[in-house]
């Protein structure tokens, strides 16, 4: 699978200052706890969905569609357990499942999904280098952002690793569908040991190709990309900031969009 | 002339080895000049070019003795982060040193680092863009790129950082022949500007350019001199694991005055010089051997990755019999490789059949498959994980549930036919590159598959090792064995494969015996591919042969007519 989200294009999210979407996004984190009732967070969702194809970026979602509805479903089906409400659906051994407890676990599923999606619309609009550059400008130290940075970097290049791993040895006759769970174990070493060991070749690599080109985390450096924070930014910041504001006033002074009370 | 990198006695052995990658190496270039380094593999070229900017021994560690000075700081003493200023390298793995997003970000990198402001950043990365040839490509995702294109762009983002020297490591390994042909260009037009150029590479195609050449063998510099000095000494060319150029070994084979370095040269001297009576082409004939039952057979085949993207393969219908020796040549993108997964099923066809024996791909089981196609993959280290060679080796057999027996006799087979026996308890992981390559292809012999496929098996191998390889190869495909190997490297299809199958975009241009492909020189071009000089000398000569002893044979033996090779 390919796990590199960015796309180029120009759309007003592409040229947003990097600093702008991530405080955006830990924006759109705390507008999303501010309810727990399912319809609330649709809403919510919905919003991001909107900004999701104003960015032309709806594809990188399709692409992990899988994920999406297996985190949605987790969250549904596991919720309901560990939470009480007081409306009983039914009653077996001590488990109960009420309606509060149902409609909690879809809230969660669909905040779960709201997450995603929004750090994946920082992913898919905002370059690398741009990250690093807003975390640096944010006053993360440049170890700790280019760490950060690294590691998005590389997770696509060890999938691709990887999926080369497991056709090589599926060539060999390892069977990857095979239900038993001692085979199961047994395939581990086949495909970890290659991925751990071209990962480690990898990296150390890397590291040589950087200080070969003179770079050095604790040192000065110009950047090439210089975002300015511009009126479209500020304008952003403020919509969503009146946003939060308005979603707590709602759940705080309201009690909107409350079905548990007390939780967030 | 000023000398602009100086290697005064050095020595150096990695940590945890015992012997030296370098021995003792004391020698000097000249500011301007154009060194080509070479040897075989574990010769200790790397390390030399690693040592000119103090990645050895600040960050490869070991045991570390004389300096190296370069345009007058010493490598060992300056980090390397502060050697980057006056020793810009390439290192062989281009892959791994492209970072950033894209193309432009990628040659800023290094200017970042050097603390340009943004507009001299703009200047280099278009001048240096302009000199590479990937101007168009500014914004360019640099994961979409082609092989030819990342060397390009890892040399243009060493080159933007304007350093007085550059040190490329094989930069022309695992790329296809255009992409070699763009970066030898490439390297020509580099060496007029003020620059110390150190290349190290395998082929003495490429050190032809060269103003001076070092051969390393054995961590010793076993040689220094100009092209003309060095390439025209066979025996010594190949004793350092380099294959000797084809021009000056005929021509030495014959007894023939003169040491063309040149396909050109060769040509003209032979005209000249009247070393031949006009010959005959036309009664050139093939030896072709009765084939076998086909074992592999496309019908009407199409592939697409992605749906909604273009094909990576066209309609092919193509059949492989059982004992035949298979060359598939293209360049990267021309869907050999997809072509050939679907020979054991890794892809299913989006449209038309996979035929083994016969029957249809999918309604083989897996373990089935493994059995009768084997894949060998181009790099052995994405399958290598058992700590010892035999538990490698065995692992494939033993999945497919072989009885104890035929698993042991299997796997010293394999061993045997691979020259691995002797290294059953050897861990695979430290093993040299042609070792490893030759543990993976062992590793598929021991389950005895009709047919092995083989993804570039010949890279980043020196030439003795391909000669192994290739002659290991061979006698498998005698032992019965259906041989289909994808490769680059022209040498190796024209002496070995008896059939070559040329693809260019996602179809077949050209199919058939291998002396017959590589007489159309205008289709190997329509291929972006070219024959080697021996061939290329064969062809303008009108010969049959197509390896350097058939063809001193066929010269030798003018009496008998071509008609009998």
């Amino acid at each position: 699978m390919n796990l590199t989200f960015y796309h180029d294009e120009a759309t007003w999210l592409h040229r947003l200052d990097p600093r702008t979407k991530i405080g955006g996004v830990l924006l759109i984190f705390v507008i999303c706890l501010c309810f727990n009732h399912p319809l609330f967070i649709a809403v919510i969702l919905a919003g991001v969905l909107t900004i999701f194809t104003t960015a032309k970026s709806m594809k990188v979602l399709w692409k992990l569609r899988f994920l999406l509805v297996l985190l949605f479903v987790f969250s549904v089906v596991l919720w309901p357990f560990f939470i009480k409400g007081k409306t009983i659906l039914f009653q077996w051994h001590g488990l109960e499942v009420s309606r509060e407890s149902l409609l909690y676990g879809f809230a969660m599923g669909l905040r779960l999904i709201t997450f995603v999606s929004t750090g994946l619309l920082l992913l898919a609009t905002t370059k690398n280098e741009e990250i690093t550059n807003g975390l640096i400008r944010l006053g993360i130290p440049y170890p700790v952002a280019f760490a950060l940075a690294t590691a998005i970097r590389l997770a696509p290049t060890f999938a691709d690793a990887g999926a080369t791993i497991v056709q090589a040895q599926v060539s060999r006759g390892l069977d990857l569908d095979s239900k038993n769970v001692f085979s199961r174990f047994k395939r581990f070493a086949p495909l970890s040991i290659p991925i751990f060991i071209s990962a480690m070749r990898y990296t150390n690599f890397l590291a040589m190709a950087l200080e070969s080109k003179g770079f050095r985390p604790d040192a000065p450096r110009t950047s090439y990309y210089e975002p300015q924070i511009t009126g479209r930014d500020l304008l952003v910041l403020g919509l969503l900031t009146l946003t939060l504001a308005a979603c707590l006033y709602l759940r705080l002074s309201l009690h909107w969009g409350i079905i548990i009370p007390g939780r967030l | 002339m000023t000398s602009s990198i100086v290697f005064d006695h050095l020595s150096f052995s990695y940590q945890n080895t015992t012997a030296p990658a370098l021995q003792d190496v004391t020698g000097e270039m000249t500011r301007g000049s154009f060194t080509m380094v070479m040897g075989h593999s574990g010769a200790g070229k790397s390390t030399l070019c690693c040592a000119t900017n103090g990645l050895v021994p600040r960050f490869l560690r070991g045991d570390y003795a004389g300096r190296v000075m370069a345009e007058g700081m010493e490598a060992g003493k300056n980090s390397v982060p502060d050697m980057a200023r006056t020793v810009g390298i390439v290192l062989q793995d281009f892959e791994a040193q492209l970072f950033s997003t894209n193309v432009e970000l990628e040659m800023a990198f290094g200017l970042e680092n050097q603390c340009l402001p943004r507009t001299a950043m703009e200047e280099r990365i278009n001048t240096y863009l302009q000199v590479v040839g990937l101007e168009e490509l500014l914004r360019r995702d640099t994961a979409t790129l082609s092989g030819g294109q990342k060397q390009r762009l890892a040399i243009g983002s060493v080159l933007a950082m304007e350093t007085p020297v550059l040190v490329m490591d094989e930069p022309t390994t695992d790329i296809d022949p255009e992409g070699r042909r763009h970066i030898l260009s490439l390297i020509r037009r580099l060496r007029t500007r003020e620059r110390t150029l150190i290349v190290t590479d395998l082929d003495a195609e490429a050190a032809v350019q060269a103003d001076q050449i070092w051969l390393l063998k054995e961590g010793h510099l076993a040689a220094r001199g100009t092209p003309a000095e060095i390439l025209t000494d066979s025996s010594l060319v190949e004793s350092c694991g380099i294959r000797p150029l084809a021009t000056v070994a005929l021509f030495q084979a014959m007894n023939w005055p003169g040491q063309p370095l040149t396909v050109e040269a060769a040509a003209a001297e032979i005209e000249n010089r009247r070393l031949l009576c006009p010959h005959h082409p036309e009664c050139r004939s093939i030896s072709a051997i009765a084939p076998g039952k086909v074992i592999l057979e496309t019908r009407n085949l199409s592939y697409r990755y992605l749906a909604g993207a273009t094909n990576a393969l066209n309609n092919i219908d193509l059949t492989i019999n059982e004992g035949d020796f298979v060359a598939m040549l293209g360049q990267n993108g021309s869907g050999k490789t997809t072509l050939a997964k679907h020979f054991n099923g890794l892809l299913k066809p989006t449209a038309g059949d996979m035929l083994v024996r016969g029957r249809p791909v999918n309604h083989y089981r897996r373990h089935e498959l493994a059995r009768e196609v084997g894949y060998v993959f181009q790099n052995p280290d994405h399958q290598i994980f058992a700590p010892t060679v035999r538990e490698e080796v065995a692992f494939g057999p033993r999945i497919l549930g072989m009885d104890r027996k035929t698993l042991e006799g299997n796997i010293a087979e394999a061993l045997d036919a691979t020259g691995l026996s002797g290294f059953e308890d050897s861990n695979p992981f430290l093993l040299n590159r042609g070792e490893r390559q030759r543990v993976a292809v062992a590793s598929i012999l021991a389950v005895k598959p009709a047919v092995i496929i083989l993804d570039e098996p010949t890279t980043g191998l020196d030439y003795v090792h391909q000669r192994d390889t290739m002659e290991m190869l061979k006698r498998l495909n005698q032992l019965g064995h259906t041989i289909i190997v994808i490769t680059h490297a022209m040498w190796i299809a024209e002496a070995y494969a008896r059939r070559s199958i040329l693809m260019k975009e996602g179809r077949i241009l050209l199919d058939g015996p291998t002396s017959t492909v590589f007489s159309d020189e205008a289709m190997l071009a329509a291929a972006s591919l070219a024959p080697s000089d021996l061939v290329r000398l064969r062809n303008r000569l009108g010969l049959a042969a197509m390896t350097l002893t058939d063809m001193v044979k066929e010269l030798r033996s003018e009496a008998v007519p071509p008609g009998s090779f």
